[in-house]
């Protein structure tokens, strides 16, 4: 086993501008550069609009930079790939296949045998809880349980990297706060002795301070703050309220423009 | 940690255990050994899924045609029973068609002749249809030049390419077959496009990200997504093909449920004719309920929902 890379993920410069159906060019991230070693579990905050899902979608090789490298693990991304794990906002577990044959599908595609697959695929439905339900379709179950399915999938997968672009922000508050226990459990639970680096995006200050070892703001596309959180884990509500978490959650709404009430008339962006 | 964590994690899945995966959970458990009551329970719950109005409202069309066989004569209006007895007197053995030159005097084998016509045009015309349509899906430059060719053919009637048919191929089984393998093709096509691109694009997302390549994309999502709106069409296509073919016979076949009609028509025999149309009607609503099963049977994951469609 290799020691943990300190570049484990590393951008350069990133750029991207669309061009917006009258012809204006938009910038949606703008000259974004930093480094996470391997390991991490990064946070990316900022109110909708502000780039990080257009970021996200670069790291998983969906799109295309404009300008900039992205560098994972010593390689220069050219496109997705299974070392980059993507957890999607919307439900991405295929319909037409049961809850096992889901979970196992990233391994079928790189060819790993039936039998082993199977084996991995169930371990990590036991590890989301899911059992119980994994002869059933994705119909049958309920949207909590369809993004455990998910996480379980990408999980088996196995890749170095994972990625969230907001998973839990449909969820009601009750299974957000299950999910994330979920996924920080996994997390922690690495066999392998080193942890998967996670880039997790959300617009939820709370959730960022729940999960993360360290927080990327984002402002219109540019980067404006990075805030390590040093507090150990498991993290209970309480820690949330104890001086030094106060001070980054008062720090990040300030950030977001949240740490004054909004005037009637300037509209929220 | 990893106490705290790990009784959340089990408390959690207990608490998520809704109803309908408890159903799943009771339904696997049964699976083994009530293999054959399953056969007695899905003839029973089809048994109750029939609407009895359905049968009334046959019963009221039959008495209601009966009633009025009382007002004309049979040579207008023949009685149900009539044409009941008829259909199955002809079915093995019909004198009467080889006089006025039919080549098969009986149903039986003007029907199968007029089946296998319809069989060979549907395999053909789905497998160009379905093809060509999700090909045209996702190959942008094949979908420019096919669409305008498809759509203008869905749009003309598709009986006018019969005489370039008949010129073509002469009055033979490849003009009924070809009319028949145009229609289909051009709706399978249809319908096929509009499956491929109504798939969710974030299916395709989340398979590249977990290493998915562009044939596995093909083979695990594409085609399994399509399937249920592919088979939809399908029945719509089989239900048309039955009448194109009936018709194209009339046109010029020596052959088939279309030239029976043709020359009972000529004859001024409507018992015969209306025998002929009974046994027509039944094969194909019986093709139609068979179709039905398989694809309620294959597309058991999406029970009242469309591929790529919104869950929550």
């Amino acid at each position: 086993m290799n020691p943990p890379s300190n570049r484990m993920i590393e951008l350069v410069h990133v750029q991207r501008d669309f061009r917006r159906a009258d012809g204006q060019r938009v910038q949606a991230v703008v000259d974004v550069s930093f480094v996470i070693p391997e390991g991490q579990f990064v946070c990316l905050v900022g109110p909708s609009g502000c780039g990080k899902s257009t970021l996200l979608q670069m790291l998983a090789g969906l799109l295309p930079t404009s300008s900039g490298g992205i560098v994972v693990d010593d390689k220069e991304i050219s496109g997705p790939g299974p070392e980059r794990g993507v957890v999607f906002q919307k439900d991405s577990v295929f319909p037409w296949m049961r809850v096992i044959d889901n979970v196992e599908y990233g391994l079928k595609c790189r060819r790993v045998p039936a039998a082993e697959r199977r084996e991995i695929a169930r371990s990590y439905l036991r590890q989301v809880g899911l059992s119980h339900v994994e002869r059933a379709w994705p119909r049958e179950l309920s949207g909590g349980m369809l993004k455990r399915v998910a996480i379980a999938t990408v999980f088996a997968n196995g890749g170095r990297v994972l990625m969230l672009d907001e998973p839990f922000s449909a969820l009601d508050y009750v299974t957000r706060r299950q999910l994330q226990d979920v996924l920080l459990n996994l997390w922690s639970a690495d066999k392998s002795g080193v942890r998967k680096t996670v880039l997790f995006v959300t617009h939820d200050v709370d959730e960022a301070l729940a999960l993360a070892d360290r927080i990327l703001v984002f402002r219109s596309g540019c980067q404006v703050d990075d805030i390590p959180v040093e507090k150990e884990r498991p993290r209970s509500a309480d820690s949330l309220l104890e001086p030094d978490m106060i001070a980054i959650k008062r720090k990040l709404l300030h950030h977001i423009g949240l740490d004054r009430p909004a005037l009637p008339d300037a509209p929220a962006a | 940690m990893p106490e705290a964590a790990k009784s959340a994690v089990t408390s959690w899945a207990a608490a998520d255990r809704s109803p309908p995966s408890a159903a799943a959970h009771r339904s696997n458990e049964n699976a083994a050994p009530r293999v054959s009551g399953r056969l007695t329970l899905s003839l029973r719950s089809g048994i109750r899924a029939v609407d009895p109005l359905r049968f009334l409202g046959l019963i009221i069309f039959v008495l209601a045609w009966y009633a009025l066989s009382f007002l004309f004569q049979p040579i207008i209006l023949p009685p149900p029973q009539a044409v009941l007895f008829r259909l199955l007197a002809d079915f093995w053995d019909a004198p009467n068609l080889s006089y006025y030159g039919v080549a098969e005097p009986n149903l039986y084998a003007n029907l199968v002749y007029t089946a296998e016509n319809v069989a060979i045009a549907v395999l053909c015309g789905a497998a160009i249809g379905v093809v060509s349509g999700l090909v045209s899906a996702r190959v942008s430059i094949f979908r420019a030049i096919v669409d305008p060719i498809m759509t203008t053919a869905g749009t003309v009637p598709i009986l006018v390419a019969a005489p370039f048919l008949l010129i073509w191929f002469g009055v033979g089984r490849a003009s009924a077959v070809g009319l028949v393998i145009f229609y289909v093709t051009v709706i399978m096509y249809l319908f096929a496009q509009k499956a491929a691109s109504n798939l969710n694009p974030i299916y395709e997302e989340f398979a590249r990200t977990l290493g998915a390549s562009p044939r596995r994309i093909i083979i695990d999502l594409l085609l399994p997504a399509t399937v249920p709106e592919i088979l939809g069409g399908l029945r719509i296509a089989l239900a048309g093909a039955w009448g194109l073919e009936a018709i194209s016979e009339l046109l010029g076949s020596q052959e088939g449920m279309g030239k029976v009609l043709e020359v009972l028509a000529g004859a001024t025999d409507p018992e015969g004719i209306m025998a002929t149309l009974l046994l027509l009607g039944f094969v194909a609503i019986s093709v139609d309920a068979v179709v039905a099963w398989a694809v309620a049977r294959v597309t058991g994951w999406n029970a009242g929902l469309h591929s790529g469609g919104s869950q929550t």
